[in-house]
């Protein structure tokens, strides 16, 4: 009886240690997560802080002066511009309807 | 053995111990067990709950879980409104602890003069003393890197607005507290905030979180907001109506672009406007949405609404006869005339030269509810159906009230009033085949389906006249443009100056252009108006024209439309005359 109660005792006090052990690392990994997230967190915010400041660098203002003053471009006007439309593939035994649907697609050009 | 205990065989400590000492030992260790007893029952049964809130008090937190407030893009997903982290920095004054070096040094980040930022750090009776909100994330890492005693930060969000003063107008702002405060960010503030969370932890020494307890309440973040704005032809609808405002010394202008088949609005500008990051100084001129907030009377803009109803009517057909000589009418002893005599006239014509005494001669074919029902059909009187604040209805007085001048001037826009966005509206009736449809300022990509007021037939009668009208020989010559047919009508009023029109002397006017393009299958309506144009031209057809003309070709060039005319290198214009 005396000697169970004392392997019972032992059992006990190692489950004890065991117990806080493991509550131990829990809380540290706990840490670690929540820390993780909190970088996450901070992650997301600088992504979208860069998206805007990224979104501020390519606004139609800033680009137009760029354009204009650094790399001496002008306005696209239809007077200048080829408009491309889609036509039937042209079959090389018509050449009358081949010529014809060529000189359609280039009509918009002057 | 005799009684009692031996502890040694010395004599001198042979004497007898008395057997109550041991007693009274035991007996008071007893005691002391009761009291520990009494006083872990006490704890742990009968103030439990103090003790236990005393613990919690001491190692829980509740930490807040802010909500994002949700984003506002464009049409093409482009960032018009987000929110970044952007510090606060607070103090408590007495805390402070600052020498002279690192004041300077301070000064400088939050670019404050020294004595301003020094008065706040020495009010003493303070406890809490803001010193600068919303300050960049990067300045405030280097006053963390200060290590100054006393100087805290508090996490805030700050507002972007990437496209500035062009989108202010339609995008609003919010304030420090990120709520908003003008425009969409007002409409949609409910669905733009989001809601916040909390979660409850426990806390270690360090500060480092060990624990969830309790329910963790997540934060809701803000929805994305997707408007039919598209930011490339709002930028270049500011731009083109900044340098004719600026031409023409006006006092300020608005564009109206809407999409004729969703009913979308593309653009929705203002001139003057403001930069949302630079409030201060802000006045009423620049912060009102005058497209939508400004009302007046539409004049020639209206005559098309009264052709149309002729035609629809079977009244008139597009090449009946109508003799404007000698370019005056008189009724009920009251003179409308024409601003250049027109002489004999086709109905096209009428439109085509903006003849008044044309079309008063219409009009009075018609009945007064007639004309009612269909400006009301068309929008006028109405508030327009769009989620924005400030939006004004106009005036159109019911009909029962109206004489017979009244409904004359009302057929060619007088007598009436309307906002910018109201007439853009309205054009709808021509250009989507005689509906008029609901308009948005929220993504739809969904075909609108509209009111019927006129038959398509009618719509494309009157839309051929329009395209007269910005033809040779029209008043709004000027609105055409390259590669694209156009239509619209251009109007040209006196300003009310108190209760009159002014005199000769002091008259102030305001010149608008309505139209669409492409004439034969409108994808877009323009509305232009330039307010107090006083550099000598002050017609709608010369102040406002160009400005529709360089919007329609930029913004089918932006939403890819094939030019439907030949392209010639450059419009030919010929000398007409002006007409209001």
């Amino acid at each position: 009886m005396m000697r169970l109660n004392l392997v019972l005792l032992l059992a006990v006090l190692a489950s004890a240690m065991y117990l806080v052990s493991v509550q131990y690392d829990s809380r540290r990994l706990f840490t670690e997560l929540d820390k993780a997230r909190t970088e996450a967190h901070r992650i997301e915010l600088e992504n979208e802080r860069l998206q805007v400041e990224k979104r501020a660098q390519t606004t139609p203002a800033r680009i137009e002066r760029l354009a204009r003053e650094k790399l001496m471009m002008r306005q696209a006007k239809p007077g200048i511009t080829t408009y491309v439309t889609y036509s039937e593939p042209v079959s090389v035994a018509d050449p009358v309807h081949a010529a014809k649907t060529l000189s359609a697609g280039s009509g918009a050009v002057q | 053995m005799s009684r009692g205990i031996q502890y040694t065989s010395s004599p001198l400590l042979a004497s007898r111990t008395p057997v109550w000492r041991s007693k009274l030992v035991v007996g008071a260790i007893a005691l002391a067990f009761c009291g520990l007893a009494a006083r872990a029952a006490y704890i742990q049964v009968v103030a439990n709950d103090f003790f236990q809130h005393q613990g919690e008090v001491r190692f829980a937190r509740t930490l807040d879980l802010p909500a994002n407030r949700g984003r506002i893009l464009d049409r093409n997903g482009l960032i018009l409104a987000s929110s970044v982290p952007s510090p606060s920095i607070w103090a408590i004054p007495e805390d402070v602890e600052i020498d002279k070096v690192k004041l300077q040094k301070l000064a400088k980040l939050l670019e404050m003069p020294v004595a301003e930022l020094s008065k706040k750090l020495e009010d003493e009776d303070k406890t809490f003393v803001w010193i600068k909100r919303q300050v960049d994330e990067s300045v405030a890492k280097q006053i963390t890197a200060l290590n100054i005693k006393g100087l805290y930060q508090r996490k805030e969000y700050k507002r972007q607005y990437p496209e500035g003063e062009s989108a202010v107008h339609v995008v609003g702002f919010t304030n420090v507290e990120d709520k908003g405060q003008e425009g969409v960010e007002l409409t949609f503030n409910k669905e733009l905030a989001g809601r916040n969370g909390s979660r409850r932890v426990i806390k270690d020494r360090l500060g480092q979180v060990v624990e969830d307890v309790g329910n963790q309440i997540p934060p809701v973040d803000g929805k994305d907001l997707q408007l039919s704005i598209d930011s490339k032809v709002q930028f270049f609808a500011y731009q083109r109506l900044r340098e004719a405002v600026l031409e023409h010394k006006a006092k300020a202008g608005s564009v109206v672009v809407l999409d004729t088949t969703t009913g979308e609005v593309l653009a929705l500008v203002n001139y003057p406007s403001y930069n949302p990051d630079k409030r201060r100084n802000l006045s009423g001129e620049q912060l009102r949405n005058r497209a939508l907030t400004d009302t007046f009377e539409p004049g020639s803009v209206m005559k098309p609404f009264t052709i149309g109803l002729g035609l629809e009517t079977g009244r008139i057909t597009p090449q009946t006869i109508i003799d404007t000589t000698p370019g005056r009418i008189t009724i009920t002893g009251s003179t409308i005339s024409d601003s250049h005599p027109n002489g004999v006239l086709t109905v096209e014509g009428v439109i085509q030269k903006s003849s008044n005494v044309g079309t008063t001669k219409i009009a009075m074919q018609m009945q007064p509810h007639e004309m009612w029902d269909l400006f009301t059909q068309a929008g006028f009187g109405q508030k327009p159906q769009i989620s924005f604040p400030g939006a004004v209805s106009g005036r159109l007085r019911p009909y029962k009230t109206w004489r017979p001048i009244e409904q004359a001037t009302m057929s060619y826009g007088y007598g009436l009033s309307a906002s910018l966005f109201q007439m853009a509206r309205s054009y709808t009736v021509f250009s989507h085949d005689g509906q008029i449809i609901p308009v948005t300022l929220t993504k739809n990509t969904e075909p609108a389906v509209g009111v019927q007021v006129f038959s398509a037939r009618t719509a494309g009668q009157v839309r051929k006249m329009l395209q007269m009208a910005a033809g040779p020989g029209g008043t709004g010559q000027k609105a055409q443009t390259i590669g694209y047919s156009v239509g619209g009508k251009s109007g040209t009023a006196y300003k009310m100056i108190g209760k009159g029109y002014g005199t000769d002397k002091n008259h102030k006017y305001r010149g608008w252009f309505v139209g669409m393009a492409p004439i034969d299958n409108p994808r877009i309506v323009v509305a232009v108006m330039i307010d107090e144009p006083s550099n000598g031209k002050y017609f709608g057809g010369d102040v406002a024209a160009p400005v529709f003309s360089e919007t329609v070709q930029q913004t089918l060039r932006i939403l890819g439309i094939q030019p439907d005319l030949a392209v010639r290198p450059q419009i030919v214009a010929q000398a007409a005359e002006e007409s209001f």
